[in-house]
């Protein structure tokens, strides 16, 4: 933070977690920014890198073990040298995804500035094909998400971008009081969001134009793709900062619609256009379909749009109780997640603001912006239970929460969260709950091409879990009936997550079957899918 | 949240109050102080440090305002033959100023201490609800609301805010029974109706909240905000059509419960930020004398501030008064030339104006400052093409294409430019592919019909289907231009007789609306197909025909 109050300054950074070596666990990479301002140096920093040199993004390779007992001993190596991978820009998220079906894992950095697509080589290195590829979007990009829109097999990139904004034309904007503080993004205009058809030979089209019809581009901070209608063809859920959110639907034809308006997704119940930072697809009430949850600005509440199956939402925000206990925070990086493994999702949200908190200003806190993240339980009611008080001392630090990527990075069968922290450090959030509870560990991948099949969808005939599966509505509804989850990467804020499916299954240890919609359309299923082990469905293989 | 008690001011608290008894402070919570206090006396009372937050980096006349009331403050309550009343009263302004200056835990002490000192005034349980309100402390919030409503049990305003608070926690039932009283009270009250409509709406009890919300928004109409919910109403109903046209209408206006702590503390603080606040919230309720006499106070206070002044330039404008409009953006450019925006103000008043060449040049600068500005970009490139100056024209709607692939006017205005330089077959190919994009604005399909009527290029002609197109167009809407269109076509296919009555027609109508120029321009085209002969010009000067509104 250089203390001119730079917009990105405040907005990262997002994180990864993606087995770039196809070992079986789940590596790191992380986002790093850079000194804005002509001619500033990073020691002139409110808070300077130890080492200013080294200011770059960063490869961390997992060197999980795990041990006779089944202890897990993480170590990570900084990689980053050998890797191939010069991201020296502003950074601002990562997302991941196999662009050319090798089946080896490559990178999309999106930055304040010209966008980075770094090709897997699958030999521990990575090489830079931004220009060769068509996607160095020279927008100030937030989040991006990898998706097979056309079902022809490559996957094919929506980048979110943010706003119009330039360092030598920054705004100067100030509180009542006229202290000075960061800009609201209604102070500049939004840039527009790209979708990038993937050519299958390296390089990808911009379709912005002909594939995008009907909708107002905002300044786009969160992105995820899931299928909202069931009609088997992925979707786009697009978060923008106040300004109405998009719901491209797909046309199936090679165009979208947005239809976020009349379908509930754009505003809040009242009307209002909220900051809407992370996002996440997810069906927390088992029903069958992929709910929305936002995080948002202080004062505004979490949102929460359930689904009736058609894309069509109705806002859940104050009846959950997630809007209520979340209007003192600003949440960044959030996701889906059954914390826990007693196959409900819940949710946890990385907070930090944006504005300066009084109380922390008028302290001379040299940082006034951190906060508490929190954690919020499923109660299989439609309700949530604020458990942060419960879940860990590492939920009593205050920070500035950004990203936050959701995966099992110790293979012990929880989903575990990586976050970044602006101006703080990365922090790893090990989970220690779930693994005391059965789970279904699933890699679905694809026939021919050997990657992640991200928008594959799973439905787990989910046994009974005993005591979470009591009378009445939700619960009711989920006993023995199908669990459905998906594989994804997106989500979040800026962030790249473990596209590995993992369903809690309670305490029951009886083999489930599973059924596989694959995003070609091909309906597969597996039967005595062993428990508490990861295994690997590949398309083609099932029934 | 940590309190910072600095030691100078606590020291002058504890000086100030040798008189006084207790070391026990009052709780936000209790509901008494110790010993209730007789008005009038001065008895020792337990109070709350005050502390003026740091102001360093205030503005300067917000500091000064501050540090003024508080010096005011000090010395009152150091003095021991202060009436409990006044020095509740004082606390409670205090407070007051540190809320509108948005020190909100700086305001807390003040309103407990004005209600501990004055149990019985209900303005200060009031101010703590809303003050704990905008903390986003919903359960303090509704405890002071509450107790607001036992001190004053009629008040539909307190009751309704309440409701809100509810429902914002989703305490459906409690919010339901908050609204229906506040109806008691005062059964027409908007904002009680909308709230009332609103949980109806969270229990998918559709009809009930349709009823509401209409009601509301009769109550109401400037409530924009009703909009949206009485949207999901229709929608929840099934009634698809009615859901949109509300949706087109949403906008940010709420329908507010009346309330009057919140209207004190308006306009108390001296900020330019306040007044500019205050100033866009009138703009946005087209309440245009309110919202001018809001932003001069902001530019008095901050006279260097691009943003207040451009706003004064907008409001007055709004309230008929060009001139002192310019002269706000004029002052603007001055003090501020890289202000791009009060340089599209002021071009497109100079257009407006008829000072075409000025007001280019400042449309022109605006781009310079802020290429991405495409509102302006549009607006230079309507005014280069009235200028006759196509290929520049051509160029700014090409340039906002490369921003905005998906701007229809960026790419109407570039079809229509293209008929200007004679370029009919790439115009053709244009608005083809704009009327399939774009089916909801109406001037894609008007434009081409002209270009098939009457484009001198052979191969670009097509006389049946540009007269079955502006047949369609004028079932939709009668225009003296369309009427024109039609006219061209007819003759365009050889039905000259018609053709000329037709023109007779429009001309009758253009001359009856007072437009002599456009009528004159008619008779040439009325000659020829008189004559037996077709038009071949697409357009004339200034035509309307390449005037665009875009569709919300």
């Amino acid at each position: 933070m250089s203390g001119e109050f730079y917009f990105p300054e405040n907005m990262a950074p997002g994180v990864g977690l993606f087995d770039f070596d196809n070992d079986g666990d789940l590596d790191v990479y992380l986002v790093q920014g850079q000194m804005l301002g002509g001619g500033r140096r990073a020691n002139q920093a409110l808070f300077p890198p130890r080492d200013p040199s080294a200011l770059k993004g960063r490869l961390l390779r997992n060197d999980l073990r795990v041990q006779g007992d089944g202890t897990r001993v993480l170590r990570f190596t900084d990689v980053t040298g050998q890797s191939g991978i010069e991201a020296r820009s502003y950074g601002m998220g990562v997302a991941t995804g196999d662009i050319d079906n090798d089946g080896c894992v490559d990178l999309y950095l999106t930055n304040f500035g010209p966008n980075q697509m770094f090709r897997n080589q699958c030999d521990g290195t990575f090489v830079d094909v931004s220009r060769h590829s068509g996607t160095d979007d020279p927008s100030f990009s937030v989040s991006a998400s990898f998706l097979d829109y056309d079902r022809d097999g490559w996957l094919d990139l929506y980048v979110g971008n943010y706003l119009d904004y330039r360092i030598e034309a920054n705004e100067k904007c100030f509180l009542v009081s006229g202290e000075r503080d960061y800009c609201p993004p209604t102070a500049y205009r939004p840039q527009r969001d790209r979708l990038y058809h993937n050519n299958g030979d390296g390089t990808f089209s911009d379709v912005t134009g002909k594939a995008l019809v009907d909708g107002d581009f905002g300044p786009a901070l969160g992105v995820t793709a899931a299928d909202f209608d069931s009609d088997g063809w992925l979707d786009i859920y697009v978060a923008n900062d106040n300004h109405d959110n998009l719901l491209w639907m797909n046309q199936r034809n090679g165009t979208f619609r947005n239809t976020a308006l009349l379908a509930g997704a754009a505003l809040t119940a009242e009307g209002k256009a909220e900051a809407s930072m992370g996002v996440d697809a997810g069906d927390f009430d088992n029903d069958g379909d992929e709910d929305l949850f936002m995080t948002e600005l202080t004062g505004e509440g979490a949102n929460l749009y359930v689904n009736d199956g058609s894309a069509t939402f109705e806002d859940w925000s104050a009846r959950s109780g997630l809007g209520p206990r979340t209007l003192a925070y600003t949440g960044f990086g959030a996701a889906w997640f059954d914390f826990d493994n007693d196959g409900w999702l819940d949710i946890l949200t990385v907070n930090g603001t944006i504005a300066a908190i009084e109380a922390l200003r008028q302290a001379d806190d040299p940082l006034p912006f951190h906060q508490r993240r929190q954690l919020f339980r499923n109660l299989a009611n439609g309700q949530f239970e604020d458990v942060t008080d419960r879940a860990g001392t590492t939920f009593e630090r205050s920070e500035v929460g950004r990203g936050a990527a959701f995966g099992d990075i110790d293979n012990d069968g929880d989903v575990d969260v990586l976050i970044g922290n602006d101006a703080g450090r990365t922090r790893l959030l090990i989970n220690n709950v779930g693994s005391r509870k059965h789970w279904l560990g699933l890699r679905l991948v694809g026939e021919k091409v050997g990657r992640d099949m991200y928008g594959a969808r799973v439905a787990v005939l989910r046994p009974s879990t005993g005591a979470r599966d009591g009378p009445g509505g939700l619960a009711a509804r989920a006993n023995g009936s199908r669990v459905w989850r998906r594989a994804r990467a997106d989500g979040s804020y800026a962030s790249a997550n473990d596209p590995r499916v993992l369903v809690g299954l309670g305490d029951s240890a009886e083999a489930p079957r599973v059924q596989v919609v694959w995003p070609s359309g091909r309906v597969e299923e597996w039967t005595a899918v062993p428990v508490d082990r990861y295994t690997t469905l590949t398309e083609g293989g099932g029934r | 949240m940590r309190r910072v008690v600095r030691g100078i001011a606590v020291a002058a608290v504890l000086v100030g109050c040798s008189a006084c008894g207790s070391n026990v402070a009052p709780s936000a919570d209790s509901s008494s102080p110790i010993g209730r206090p007789q008005p009038g006396a001065a008895v020792p009372i337990s109070r709350l440090p005050v502390v003026l937050p740091d102001l360093s980096r205030a503005a300067v006349p917000v500091a000064q305002q501050l540090r003024e009331r508080y010096s005011s403050l000090m010395l009152k309550a150091g003095s021991s033959t202060t009436p409990i009343a006044e020095m509740a009263h004082d606390y409670g302004e205090m407070g007051k100023l540190l809320m509108a200056a948005e020190y909100r835990d700086a305001a807390e002490p003040c309103f407990l201490n004005a209600q501990a000192l004055a149990p019985d005034d209900a303005r200060w349980t009031h101010y703590l609800a809303h003050l704990y309100r905008l903390r986003n402390e919903p359960a303090r919030s509704a405890a002071m609301f509450e107790r607001t409503i036992q001190l004053r049990p009629g008040d539909a305003g307190v009751l309704s805010w309440l409701g809100a608070v509810y429902l914002l926690e989703g305490r459906l039932e409690p919010a339901e029974s908050l609204f229906a009283k506040a109806l008691s009270v005062q059964p027409r009250m908007a904002a009680a109706l909308f709230g009332l409509g609103r949980t109806a709406l969270a229990k998918g009890d559709y009809p009930r909240a349709v009823k509401l919300l209409e009601e509301a928004l009769a109550q109401d109409p400037l409530a924009s905000a009703v909009h949206y919910p009485l949207a999901m109403g229709y929608r929840g109903l099934g009634e698809r059509d009615k859901a949109e046209a509300h949706l087109k209408q949403r906008g940010q206006i709420e329908p507010a419960p009346p309330d009057s702590v919140l209207s004190e503390l308006n306009g108390s603080l001296q900020s330019a930020l306040a007044y500019e606040r205050l100033g866009t919230r009138a703009l946005d309720k087209k309440e245009w004398v309110e919202a001018a006499a809001y932003f001069r106070k902001g530019v008095e206070l901050a006279p260097d501030s691009a943003s207040v002044r451009h706003r004064l330039g907008t409001a007055l404008f709004m309230t008929g008064d060009a001139r002192a409009a310019m002269q706000q953006f004029e002052e603007v450019v001055r003090r501020s030339p890289d202000f791009a925006k009060a340089r599209y103000s002021l071009g497109v008043l100079m257009l407006t104006g008829g000072r075409e060449s000025e007001g280019i040049e400042q449309l022109t600068a605006a781009l310079r400052f802020d290429p991405g500005y495409v509102e302006a970009r549009l607006r230079l490139g309507e005014a280069l093409r009235r200028r006759g100056r196509f290929q520049e024209s051509l160029i700014q709607f090409e340039q906002t294409l490369e921003i905005d692939p998906r701007n229809a006017e960026g790419r109407f205005g570039f079809a229509t430019t293209l008929i200007r330089l004679g370029r009919y077959r790439d115009a053709r190919v244009e608005l083809i592919e704009g009327t399939q994009a774009y089916p909801r604005q109406p001037e894609f399909g008007r434009a081409l019909a002209r270009l098939l009527a009457a484009a001198p290029d052979d191969s670009v002609r097509d006389g049946a289907h540009a007269r079955e197109m502006a047949r369609r167009l004028l079932e939709e809407r009668q225009t003296i231009d369309l009427g024109e269109t039609m006219a061209m076509a007819l003759a365009e296919v050889g039905q000259y007789q018609q053709a000329a009555a037709l023109q007779r027609e429009v001309m009758a109508a253009a001359a009856k609306a007072g437009r002599p120029d456009v009528v004159r321009q008619m008779a040439a085209n009325l000659a020829l197909y008189e004559a037996e002969r077709p038009c071949r010009t697409p357009l004339r000067m200034d035509d309307p025909v390449e005037s665009f509104e875009p569709v919300p």
